[in-house]
């Protein structure tokens, strides 16, 4: 999504004020594993551990997407889990926020075939997409703050180039 | 449980920020890797391409496209040219657009014979 014109601009804004109003401090996270390899699911589940303590952010896992305000989807969408992701999707009141996490789920691993979308982002309309295989805990607190606009993206301003250190000679 | 509840209002803090104090984990976690530009050319572009199992390097004329969001950071695009790929340090890559996760590494320009 590129907001070009100051219209534009103006809506993002006024969405985002209404977003932080709505969901205050406090959001409720329904996770979906559309046929990931529970890697991504073990990392979800430290988030409750003291160590990373996932509820002193305000978030709260919750097995119920009629109560969720957040979809955490691993895995890449297997085509036997439609009927279940819409549904689950439909059951999520408004507004809603998909987050698709994990390298499956971005499209990386698998590619569309006769059993896989090969990717979230075919069947839900993702809102922030959390990169790594699996990504790890602190990953996902970051993309769950980017989510809610409390933390700034710094994914966009990276170039993943390094400088050769000086001492040595290319070639 | 009680007393918690009290000891809360009273303190009237919900939550804290992130990350509450520096992680000294993250030092050892698996990250994408990061490319150092001027030892690359288009051979070995075309090569890390191959060794990818996750479909995250590919070579687009004298540019390598590096898919964030694809990679799994398993290392072997590390393995294959460790000359000219580092593990970048990055782990919190959270975008709110799929394009921003795809990075464009420009080859050096060969020198014609």
């Amino acid at each position: 999504m590129t907001a070009d014109t100051g219209q534009e601009r103006q809506a993002a804004a006024q969405l985002r004020e209404r977003v932080a109003r709505q969901f205050g401090r406090s959001l409720h996270i329904r996770t979906l594993d559309t046929g990931s390899c529970a890697a991504c699911e073990q990392e979800i589940r430290l988030l409750a551990a003291p160590h990373y303590d996932l509820h002193r952010l305000g978030f709260f896992f919750t097995p119920a997407p009629r109560h969720a305000d957040l979809l955490m989807v691993t895995g890449p969408m297997i085509r036997a889990f439609d009927v279940a992701a819409r549904k689950t999707f439909e059951a999520m009141p408004g507004p809603k926020i998909v987050i698709a996490t994990g390298a499956c789920a971005l499209g990386g691993v698998y590619p569309a075939d006769a059993f896989t979308h090969g990717g979230v982002g075919e069947i839900l309309p993702v809102d922030v997409w959390i990169p790594g295989c699996p990504p790890s805990p602190l990953a996902l607190l970051q993309g769950l703050l980017l989510a809610v606009d409390r933390l700034a993206e710094k994914a966009a301003s990276l170039t993943f180039i390094a400088d050769s250190p000086p001492e040595e000679v290319p070639g | 449980m009680p007393l918690w509840f009290i000891r809360g209002l009273r303190r009237g803090v919900v939550t804290t920020r992130y990350p509450a104090r520096p992680e000294p984990s993250a030092a050892s976690l698996p990250t994408p890797p990061a490319f150092r530009a001027e030892r690359l050319n288009a051979d070995l572009a075309d090569r890390l391409g191959r060794v990818c199992p996750s479909r995250a390097l590919r070579r687009e004329e004298d540019v390598l496209i590096f898919d964030v969001g694809a990679c799994t950071a398993c290392g072997r695009c590390r393995e294959a040219a460790p000359e000219a790929v580092t593990a970048s340090g990055e782990f919190e890559l959270a975008a709110t657009a799929r394009a921003r996760l795809v990075k464009r590494i420009p080859l050096p320009r060969e020198a014609r014979p």
